[in-house]
């Protein structure tokens, strides 16, 4: 902006009206980038309103009015016991907990030898694993239902949890690798004069720096299976075993057009993640400028 | 997991150990890959050139599925469409989410604040996206219809999801809602990086707006542009969960993507009962070829660079 600035301008006697026509073009052209943002932010942000408001609407009001009169929480309440979204929910986090814990400590470890470790074929070896990324759920969904029929663990959420995890990791090594060579060599090199051993400059050295690089894998796993929905809808049919997505849909249909009972359902499935995406969101932000996507 | 410091340095057991380490680590990674993903996508190439019902064994019958697929009136129409809804995505994905993190980026104040309403439909699932959205689309009582009548634009009501051309378009315009800040999100890291000194010094040269983004930003995020462009394609071309929840592949098959054909045919819809996997898992293949394909050539006419990945 600054260099825009006329030198010239300074030796005319009407500088005043130069500078302030200056102004006037930038706060002309900060007005427009807001305007935009706000329009966007109201096209985004609207249906996610609507359905609060919806949520908190009675039977009668849906259509009637925007606002609803007296905030109701007896819609929750209703879905609440209606669904058993406590089991579903409860059903969710066993599936994304067991998953993500999985996938950090596999991802974390060979993003890390991938970034930091000397070892033959190296770069060979990460884009033979980063092939892995490209293979769409689809392709292995029918062979995955036969192979978990096989070892016992249909219908469990356990193999719904491990069924999820080829794909995933491949993603997550992509992110941690890039995250480590973000940071300094030269750490190595002075965890071993110290004395570390490799596993030390991994544990003491590494590790404690890689927060952010953890957190953002956290936040896409998380976000990617508690809100997964072709596994698990077809790995576990036992209606009391189902994760929160299928439960979802199913109940769309007992509920078709009782958008008041269906928008504080969606809302109650929203919660979890976005407390996890609230808590570690600073983070997550900080992990993905460090790198994983400069490409 | 004790970390022994006063291990010796020298001394056949821990180069040893120095040795094997990086397999050590690589070891978790590998046998869930091997067990959940190389394993299960073998069988799959196997399991597409077989006939089976899940019942009966199955029968092997060579490239006879894919010869089906090459004349099934309704694999082209989910081909066609699935296509339409990538080109469109990769377009709008790309070009929508990098001006918007430019504007973001452009120094004003509350940039936080507006990345943050960017991505909260990111944070919600595609099933819930689908619901919702079914909800402000229903021709009767959803809410668009309802606003339009509302505002005296009765004419503009539309079927939207339940209208054969526009069902696709619908459900492209529903994707963006969800996925714009997440593409958003991943320009503005980017961004972040960008030496400011070379806008200054394109400034200095008489560069206005349009033109540093046209010659600065757009070469300095070449790689995160490719990075997006290729998981956009790799989305596109796998689409299911909004398109399932939102119509099915309805209505008559308009919105039928290569994800919701494969879907019903090896479970069926509405208890329809006749699966047969191996056709299914035929369409799963070619999804997995095209991703590829395109994946690999996207990324070589990038140029991706080696570095920094």
């Amino acid at each position: 902006m600054s260099a825009t600035f006329d030198k010239r301008a300074l030796m005319r006697p009407n500088i005043l009206r130069h500078l302030s026509r200056y102004r006037l073009a930038r706060v002309v052209k900060s007005a427009i980038t807001y305007a935009i943002l706000i329009a966007l932010s109201v096209v985004l942000g609207f249906p996610l309103f609507w359905m609060v408001m919806t949520s908190f609407k009675n039977q009668r009001e849906v259509f009637s009015s925007f606002w609803p009169k007296s905030f109701e929480l007896t819609n929750y309440e209703r879905v609440w016991n209606a669904m058993d979204l406590p089991a579903h929910l409860q059903n969710s986090l066993y599936v994304t907990g067991l998953n993500v814990t999985i996938v950090v400590i596999a991802a974390t470890l060979a993003g890390y030898a991938f970034a930091r470790l000397r070892f033959p074929k190296r770069e060979l070896t990460f884009y033979i694993f980063l092939a892995a990324m490209m293979i769409p759920g689809q392709a292995i969904l029918i062979p995955m239902f036969i192979f978990l029929k096989r070892i016992g663990l249909l219908n469990t959420r356990t193999g719904l949890a491990l069924s999820m995890t080829g794909g995933a990791i491949a993603f997550a090594i992509f992110i941690m690798r890039a995250f480590f060579r973000s940071l300094p060599g030269e750490l190595a090199d002075a965890g071993k004069i110290d004395g570390c051993t490799e596993w030390g400059v991994f544990w003491r050295i590494y590790l404690p720096l890689s927060r952010p690089g953890i957190a953002t894998i956290v936040i896409f796993q998380f976000m990617g299976t508690w809100n997964e929905f072709m596994f698990s809808t077809t790995f576990i049919y036992k209606p009391q075993l189902k994760t929160i997505q299928p439960a979802l849909y199913q109940a769309v249909g007992r509920y078709a057009i009782d958008y008041t009972a269906l928008s504080s359902g969606l809302i109650l499935a929203i919660i979890p993640i976005l407390i996890v995406f609230l808590t570690l969101q600073r983070q997550f932000i900080k992990g993905l400028t460090a790198g994983a996507f400069k490409g | 997991m004790a970390t022994d410091i006063s291990e010796p340095l020298p001394g056949t057991k821990w180069r040893f150990r120095s040795l094997l380490l990086p397999y050590l680590f690589l070891l978790p990674a590998t046998f869930f890959l091997a067990v959940f993903m190389a394993y299960p996508m073998i069988d799959a190439i196997l399991l597409s050139f077989k006939r089976w019902d899940g019942l009966n064994p199955a029968v092997w019958v060579g490239l006879r599925n894919y010869r089906l697929l090459m004349q099934d009136d309704v694999f082209w129409k989910a081909f066609k469409n699935t296509a339409f809804f990538t080109i469109a995505t990769v377009l709008l994905q790309t070009t929508i989410p990098l001006l918007v993190a430019n504007l973001i980026n452009s120094g004003i104040r509350g940039g936080a604040i507006f990345r943050m309403i960017f991505f909260l439909p990111v944070i919600i699932s595609l099933t819930i996206t689908g619901m919702l959205w079914s909800m402000i689309l229903e021709p009767n009582f959803g809410m668009l219809n309802e606003m339009l009548r509302n505002l005296g634009l009765k004419e503009w009501t539309q079927l939207w999801l339940a209208d054969r051309q526009l069902v696709i378009p619908s459900i492209i315009v529903v994707s963006l809602w969800q996925s714009l800040g997440f593409y958003l999100v991943i320009f503005f890291a980017a961004l972040q990086s960008v030496p400011e000194d070379l806008y200054e010094a394109a400034s200095i040269d008489g560069a206005n707006a349009i033109d540093r983004f046209l010659h600065v930003t757009i070469p300095m995020l070449r790689g995160t542009i490719i990075v997006v462009v290729v998981l956009n394609t790799i989305n596109g071309i796998k689409v299911f969960d909004q398109v399932w929840v939102m119509t099915a592949g309805g209505p008559n098959h308009a919105s039928e993507t290569l994800g919701t054909y494969l879907y019903r045919t090896a479970f069926g819809a509405m208890g329809s009962s006749n699966p047969q996997l191996g056709y299914a898992t035929a369409i799963a293949i070619l999804i997995l070829i095209m991703s590829f394909v395109f994946s690999v050539i996207q990324i070589r006419t990038g140029q991706m660079r080696e570095v920094e990945m």
